[in-house]
């Protein structure tokens, strides 16, 4: 201690911010060595709650990593992607729900062989459903610990299972494609249903932001029905080809890259919960 | 105000009754929920959190009935939740996971959110863990993370499973002092197994026992059932009447007198065992 104290001016000067930088250094250095000069600074309290907010969230925020980032940039809001990101870290519930999908994919294989046309026609009319289902049952008791409070959130329910149903179908997607692509002639099949499957989550999902969910849900199921049944009927022995072939496939990318598009111009109207 | 207004209430698991035509309204303060293993408390309050759909019955919580859905998810807005088993994701650290309900509980702007969660932590008294992981969180630390998810958004009703259960004296009177304060703005309803914790916290008390409600009043009144019939005596009492010897070597005996018995301070807890009768009040003393 010197026993020398900030005079006034000098003070006020350091509170208003006009001092060159080198003086503000040297307050600085004296201001945390003298409690008396300290106490004789002007606090904002709202500068420094503010402040201490930002510093406390960017030091405990999520990681936004290489996915977060991706999904930022196609236009998702924050809490969407939070909800998404959050998906895989459960990893007991995604891992289970994205081995249910494939599962569902192997299962796809073997009814689609020649001889098994009946059972290939009701697989295909499930098909996209099953994997909101696989989901629904993977997130729930006993998988999913928190079941019991993430069922009481208003946010629950079908809104809650499509956006995870996305998140487990996409990467199942991903992993299907790359293995079919290793395999030989009608190994396609079995992941040949998972882009219709992806289109309705994701399609429910962009429609959701017109209509009520329940309703977008409704009017994808249905006309995936009546599209399956019409080519069922017209082709007949050869509906499966048709439903699920190169073209098919082309046009569910186009579908699933279209609700895609919505869904950032819409990303607005995909509070959950809102009512329509 | 009453928040919570139920008639008639039921709810059964194949043969087992669960709630038998329940009658309840429940106002701001905090409400003390007591009864043995298997007297509906939790499934009713399941029922209460949005959790559990009953069978029949009419349910009003502040003002929104829970059956239709529309008003369930505006409930499921004004209501906070702490289950008996939370199962809070030990991979999280204690900021994202409340960062995560947040977001189920429809705090969609970042920074509100954000703010919400501070909040909560402080509440708690655990802003300086929101970096650590539900795993390495002691068992009591956890709860009050539990209660912190179920502070989010500010609920006018906050329903808490057996809030106490497993934690140290330290915790627990740490526990009480966040839920009395709570209590004073809004309506809390705890169901517990400790008489003490109801004692210390709850200006009302319900006693649930075989799905029906068996008695509704204060604390002093659920003591007051024991008025004089709480015995003390120097030896062991003859008969079947359950009694355990006190910490001062005297014999406590519930119900009748038996020889050479001195009347005794009843307590919450005498009250609340002479409720359920015989059969409990064995099991107690054993």
């Amino acid at each position: 201690m010197t026993g020398w104290h900030i005079d006034a001016a000098l003070l006020a000067e350091y509170d208003r911010g006009s001092l060159d930088p080198s003086r503000v250094m040297a307050v600085d250095a004296h201001l945390l060595a003298c409690a008396s000069c300290r106490g004789r600074v002007e606090v904002d309290t709202v500068w420094l709650a503010d402040n201490w907010a930002a510093v406390f969230d960017a030091v405990h925020a999520p990681k936004q990593r290489v996915l977060w980032r991706l999904l930022g940039r196609l236009g998702l809001p924050e809490h969407r992607i939070q909800l998404l990101a959050a998906t895989p870290a459960l990893r007991w519930s995604w891992l289970g729900a994205t081995a249910a999908v494939l599962a569902l994919a192997v299962a796809a294989a073997y009814f689609a062989q020649p001889g098994a046309r009946v059972s290939a026609m009701l697989f295909l009319v499930l098909a996209p459903v099953l994997p909101v289902l696989a989901v629904a049952t993977a997130y729930g008791p006993p998988a999913d610990p928190m079941h019991e409070i993430t069922g009481t959130m208003p946010a629950a329910g079908p809104s809650l299972v499509l956006w995870r149903a996305t998140a487990v179908v996409a990467v199942a997607v991903a992993m299907g494609m790359g293995a079919a692509a290793l395999l030989p002639g009608p190994g396609w099949y079995a992941v040949a249903w998972l882009l219709p499957a992806l289109v309705l989550s994701m399609g429910s999902l962009a429609l959701s932001t017109v209509v009520p969910l329940s309703t977008a849900t409704g009017l994808l199921g249905g006309a995936w029905l009546i599209g399956v049944g019409t080519a069922a009927t017209v082709h007949r022995g050869s509906s499966l080809p048709i439903i699920f072939g190169g073209t098919a496939q082309l046009g569910y990318l186009l579908a699933a890259a279209m609700a895609v598009a919505v869904l950032t111009m819409r990303r607005g109207r995909l509070d959950p919960g809102e009512t329509r | 105000m009453t928040t919570v207004s139920i008639g008639g209430l039921g709810k059964r698991y194949g043969a087992t009754v669960a709630l038998d035509s329940l009658d309840l309204e429940i106002g701001t303060g905090v409400t003390g929920l007591l009864g043995p293993n298997g007297a509906g408390k939790t499934t009713l309050l399941r029922c209460l959190a949005t959790a559990l759909a009953a069978d029949r019955g009419r349910l009003r919580i502040l003002g929104l009935d829970p059956a239709v859905p529309a008003q369930r998810t505006e409930l499921r807005r004004r209501i906070g939740y702490l289950p008996q088993n939370p199962g809070l994701y030990p991979q999280f650290t204690a900021y994202d996971l409340l960062d995560y309900v947040a977001v189920l509980k429809e705090l969609t702007d970042g920074r509100q959110r954000r703010a919400e969660v501070r909040r909560v932590l402080e509440e708690v008294e655990l802003t300086d863990r929101a970096r650590t992981r539900v795993r390495r969180l002691s068992g009591g630390m956890r709860q009050r993370l539990g209660l912190a998810q179920a502070l989010l958004g500010e609920p006018q009703l906050l329903i808490l499973d057996e809030p106490t259960v497993g934690l140290d004296p330290e915790q627990r009177m740490l526990f009480r002092a966040l839920i009395s304060r709570l209590g004073e703005r809004r309506t809390v309803l705890l169901s517990t197994h400790q008489t003490e914790d109801v004692g210390a916290l709850c200006e009302r008390v319900v006693v649930m026992n075989s799905g029906r409600v068996i008695f509704d009043g204060s604390p002093r009144e659920l003591a007051a059932v024991a008025d004089g019939r709480v015995w003390l005596s120097t030896t062991a009492p003859a008969g079947s009447q359950p009694y355990w010897r006190n910490a001062d070597g005297l014999y406590r005996t519930l119900g009748d007198q038996p020889e050479g018995g001195e009347r005794g301070q009843p307590s919450l807890e005498d009250g609340y065992l002479l409720l359920l009768g015989p059969s409990t009040r064995a099991g107690a003393a054993r």
